[in-house]
């Protein structure tokens, strides 16, 4: 296994267009590596085969910041899970985002890995998709061509499988605030309370005006390839009063709407039937 | 019983800090993979890539070049290709039948890790499939079936009294099933040794385990080497649990196969996923029971079946689960038991010890067992354990009779009391609709015996040395000689604690070296929570005699023959009052007469009787007591079940350094909860599923609940200073505890280990049908 970046070949470009210039040849182009913590697993384990080349991209000052515009925020793909849950618009405008990335790994993880490399890696456990998702934001990625801007919801196709042509990298990712009086919540269940990998999470972003949900969106990882969002339950709920009634639907149609596996870490009925949970505790709190 | 207990205790009792805190805090004692061993060659090893067939042959890629390897096959062992362990039926590499993933086809070593890996790569099995047998459910299914189609490697029964009789006259007959699934010990350096031929013509064996005395004298038949030739010397040892009790000797035969051939020194270090893979992990267990009660809650009859998974081999399944049937019906009167147990192989890696060693599987169906029988004659949990918990005076069993030391029913009344119990238990929410928490408290309680298993102590007679010689900086110093390991528990601060008493001298003239087998008797393995009773007791005793040998000394050669007491770390001169230090004193005998080696072995006391055969007797010399409650919270949005506090007493007999204890204590509390509800790991296809960290899922710290734990001491009687065992008493009650509480929280009960929210959901649906 490669333990340092000699051995790996890993490249250092200076700036992000140099990072660009490298990704645009084949000659030079490589793994883009962030903080390492999905690509020296895979390659360690042989899930991934060593690339001939990597290129970091951690270490590019250009993608390393959070910033804020009048309707969103703006976060670099090498921000740290560290930097997102101790970001003050992250908490603020984005909350289940901050409270995700704080439920990552452990110290050590949050210190590695970034944003970045979570949405790239592509993985249905990846705890910040649903939080990426209930934004409706974009994920600005980068070649010498240009830039492009896709939206989330359309970023990952598959099974860790992305939008992405060979020669982009994400450089970050524009993220709407949720609008005044709403509020997000994150939940994720593991199966321990520290360093696990979720059998199923999600977030939602709900705005309540008059006992009437005036919006509502969510997203549950673990249960499908991808991240997904459930519009059936978003569109069956928008516009109705927050009842038992509502949340009961809300439950079904959640359960209805996801086609989960078992897999080492839960089991298909379990993740269906709590997926329907998830969605009725996240309408629940609300009512308070 | 008279009781030997007459000393007083200074320096033992003390939450001393242990002499390799320091070391091991700032990563600098010395593991496995940290010895530089130049030249040392690196070791891989060809497996089976099936579970179950015969082996037609092995075919070496010619395009490799193969001069700059050793490979070693069945025809280059020295001596007979057998591990010398129970049963005598485990290949060190298979040549004809293959019994399971992984078993070894060819041995590797070559100059790099990566080159042996290469190379073991590079040799191709030809292999004949036949069918396998890899799980326990299959195991299960096939034993109600017709047994006899399974392959037995080991059984024993139990009888005391009559129990189809009992079970005839009972008010009523209850019958349940329990299962457990395999637990992996994952310490945290993973296996590792090397093997290195020296000049004199003698095999130098070092690197991590448990116990010295099992590799040697277990290889010398595979390399036909006299023990005299064999040295074994133990590295500092990153956790063990078990897991490097039996498990070394095969490591440790495939160093020493490649280092004989390779004329070199070889090195294996497993990383994590082999160590997964292709080391001992729990057995599975299966626990039936039908138990005859009397309307007014005593227990008539115990009938149970225990099985054990035994995998591939027998290795020392047998003694598992023989500790597995004595603690089936233990802590508990009843005057009819009749237990029946069984190992059967599967086609998976042999399974093995792991601390508590057959007790755990067997206390976590026997434990919930008892909730279910107090459930069916109407009492509470609390009540039924009360009325039918065994006392002094009572009999186990086996017919052992409770003589001493016996702190039941003292560890069951404080924890109840303690807790809260009875006002807890009623307010237990039992599945109650609408609740968005549920509530439950679940009690268990226990005996652990204490020592080896039935006639164990009895055959090895542990004995131990005291050596009084000069230490580095030249000043005298009593070294502890023992064949009993350090491997996290605290034996190297416990055993010097010891001797400073038996002798009134200060604790810096005692010492622990590392275990080196051309050093230290055979004191025993380093398993069974047996050595702080049996190895510590004989360790006392030897420095009693090293103490009067002193004494002698300074009497005749400094004190002009007046009696001369050693005390207070000084020797008394009776008449003159005349006061000589205890360093001096060494010094002048070590100056006069060079090294002083005593020698001790452990008897049992004469009262201890057992049959081996009939298994009628006392079981163990002394048992440790315990009692669990568990309080949980079920979250009835998602069935997660958190574990809020557990309340616990022990009696572990004299606590010789309180600190240790506690430790082993919250530490075996923290590794029971993940039995009980998080370590799964299943066999697919022959393999183990949860092979890496990322899928073997072990609590962390932020999963331990407030813990509420004390002792209460009832000394062992029979010799000084009277500890019993606590390593293995930690794993013993904490799943039932769970499973009891669980019911009590949503009115379901489980009855398979790992308990899962998954499992609760299934269970819950199956017993209470509702629109998802
Ligand atoms: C012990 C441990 C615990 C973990 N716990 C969790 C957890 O609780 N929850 C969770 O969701 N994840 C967890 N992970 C997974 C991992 O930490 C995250 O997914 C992390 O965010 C990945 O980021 P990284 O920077 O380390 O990515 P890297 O490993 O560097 O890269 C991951 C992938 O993204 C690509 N990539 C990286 N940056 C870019 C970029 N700018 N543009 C294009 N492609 C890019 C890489 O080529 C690679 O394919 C854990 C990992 C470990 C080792």
């Amino acid at each position: 296994m490669a333990t340092t970046f000699e051995e790996m070949n890993c490249a250092f470009p200076a700036n992000l267009a140099e990072a660009l210039e490298l990704m645009s040849d084949e000659q030079t182009r490589g793994r883009p590596l962030a903080g390492g913590t999905d690509l020296m697993v895979q390659w360690e384990s042989g899930v991934l085969p060593m690339p001939e080349r990597a290129i970091s991209v951690k270490h590019l000052p250009e993608l390393r910041t959070i910033e804020e515009s009048d309707d969103a925020v703006i976060i670099g793909s090498a921000v740290t899970h560290m930097q997102l849950r101790r970001s003050d618009a992250v908490v603020r405008y984005l909350p289940s985002l901050a409270d995700a990335a704080a439920t990552i790994g452990g110290y050590q993880i949050q210190t590695m890995g970034t944003v970045g490399g979570s949405v790239a890696n592509a993985s249905p456990a990846g705890d910040l998709a649903p939080s990426i998702m209930i934004s409706d934001g974009d994920v600005i990625v980068a070649s010498v061509r240009g830039e492009r801007a896709i939206p989330v919801n359309e970023f990952w196709t598959g099974y860790r499988k992305t939008d992405m042509a060979e020669d982009e990298i994400i450089v970050r990712f524009r993220l709407p605030k949720m609008p005044e009086g709403a509020c997000e919540v994150w939940r994720k269940l593991g199966p321990r309370k520290a360093q696990a990998i979720s059998k199923v999470m999600g977030s939602c972003r709900l705005l309540i005006s008059d006992g009437h949900i005036e919006q509502f969106r969510v997203a549950i990882g673990s249960v499908a390839p991808v991240c997904v969002r459930l519009r059936a339950v978003e569109e069956l709920v928008t516009g109705k009063p927050l009842n038992e009634e509502a949340i009961a639907a809300a439950e079904a149609c959640a359960a209805e709407s996801v086609k989960p596996i078992d897999d080492i870490r839960s089991k298909a009925d379990y993740r269906k039937w709590v997926t329907g949970r998830m969605v009725r505790g996240f309408l629940e709190q609300s009512l308070g | 019983m008279e009781s030997v207990q007459t000393g007083t205790y200074k320096v033992i009792g003390q939450g001393l800090t242990r002499p390799d805190a320091d070391e091991k805090v700032r990563g600098q004692a010395v593991y496995a993979d940290d010895f530089h061993v130049p030249d040392a060659w690196y070791g891989a090893i060809v497996r089976s890539p099936v579970s179950h067939g015969r082996l037609k042959g092995l075919r070496r890629n010619p395009d490799f070049d193969w001069s700059q390897v050793v490979v070693v096959t069945p025809e280059d062992i020295p001596g007979n290709n057998i591990v010398d362990m129970m049963g005598r039926d485990m290949p060190f590499i298979a040549y004809d039948e293959i019994q399971y993933v992984g078993e070894p086809l060819a041995l590797v070593a070559a100059p790099t890790r990566h080159l042996a890996r290469e190379a073991a790569a590079n040799i191709e099995p030809d292999i004949e499939e036949l069918p396998a047998l890899c799980t326990l459910q299959e195991m299960v299914a096939q034993y109600k079936k017709d047994p006899e189609q399974l392959h037995e490697l080991s059984a024993q029964t139990i009888r005391k009294g009559n129990v189809d009789e009992a079970l005839a006259e009972a008010d009523m007959v209850i019958e349940r099933e329990y299962s457990a699934g395999h637990q992996e010990q994952l310490y945290i350096e993973p296996q590792g040794m090397v093997a290195i031929p020296e000049g004199d013509g003698t095999l130098f064996i070092h690197g991590s385990m448990q116990c010295p005395y099992y590799i040697n004298p277990e290889l010398c038949e595979t390399l036909d080497m006299p023990p005299e030739k064999l040295r074994v010397k133990q590295s500092a040892v990153g956790g063990a649990f078990g897991g490097k009790e039996e498990f070394p000797t095969l490591i440790a035969g495939y160093c020493a196969l490649l280092a004989l051939k390779a004329k070199r020194p070889v090195k294996i270090i497993y990383d994590r996923n082999q160590d997964i893979l292709y080391s001992t992990k729990r057995h599975p267990s299966w626990s039936r029971y039908k138990v005859g009660l009397k309307k007014d809650g005593t227990i008539h009859a115990i009938q149970c079946e225990f099985l054990l998974d035994g995998g591939a081999y027998t290795t020392l399944s047998p003694v598992v689960m023989y500790r597995g049937i004595l603690h089936s019906a233990m802590g508990y009167r009843c005057e009819n038991v009749a237990i029946d147990g069984h190992v059967y192989r599967t086609n998976t890696f042999p399974n093995g010890a792991f601390r508590g060693f057959g007790a755990p599987q067997a206390l976590w169906a026997w434990e919930s067992m008892i909730d279910e029988l107090a459930a069916a004659c109407g009492m509470t949990p609390q009540a039924f354990r009360l009325q039918n918990c065994l006392r002094l005076g009572d009999a186990t069993p086996t017919g052992g009779l409770l003589r001493d030391s016996v702190g039941s029913p003292e560890v069951l009344e404080k924890t109840l009391e303690r807790c809260g119990f009875n006002e807890k238990w009623d307010r237990c929410s039992r599945g109650k609709p609408g609740e968005r928490k549920w509530y439950g408290i679940g009690v268990s309680f226990f005996a652990h015996g204490a020592g080896f298993t039935g006639d164990g102590e009895a055959r090895i007679k542990a004995k131990v040395a005291l050596d009084l010689e000069y230490d580095e900086q030249r000043a005298p110093i009593v070294n502890v000689r023992i064949s009993s390991t350090e491997m996290g528990q605290g034996t190297c601060i416990i055993m010097p604690q010891i001797v400073a008493d038996a002798m009134s001298i200060d604790l810096k003239h005692a010492a622990y070296p590392m275990p080196d087998t051309f050093k230290v008797p055979d004191s025993g393995p380093t398993v069974a929570s047996r050595t702080a009773m049996v190895v510590g007791s004989t360790v006392y005793s030897a420095g009693q005699k090293l103490k009067a040998e002193l004494e002698t000394f300074v009497s005749e050669t400094l004190c002009d023959g007046q009696p001369v007491v050693l005390r207070d770390n000084a020797f008394h001169a009776e008449y003159d009052g005349k006061q000589i230090p205890f360093d001096e004193g060494a010094a002048a005998y070590l100056a006069s007469n060079g090294p002083l080696r005593v020698y001790d072995q452990f008897k049992l006391p004469p009262h201890i009787k057992w049959n081996q055969k009939t298994f009628e007797g006392d079981a163990y010399p002394a048992y440790s007591w315990g009692c669990n409650v568990v309080e949980l919270e079920v979250d009835t949005l998602t069935y997660e079940i958190d574990v809020t506090k557990i309340t616990a007493y022990y009696d572990i007999g004299r606590l010789l350094n309180p600190i240790m204890a506690m430790g082993q204590i919250q530490g075996g509390l923290i590794q029971a909860l993940g039995y009980a509800a998080m370590e799964k790991i299943e066999v697919k296809n022959g393999k183990y599923d949860a092979d890496r960290m990322q899928t073997y899922v072990i609590p962390t710290a932020m999963d331990g609940p407030e813990m509420d734990l004390h002792f209460v001491e009832y000394p062992w009687d029979h010799a000084q200073p009277g500890a019993k065992g606590v390593g293995e008493i930690p794993m013993d009650g904490l799943a039932p505890a769970m499973a009891n509480a669980l019911e009590a929280a949503s009115g379901v009960r489980l009855r398979d280990l790992p308990i899962t929210p998954e499992q609760l959901f299934a269970e819950l649906q199956a017993t209470q049908p509702r629109s998802a």
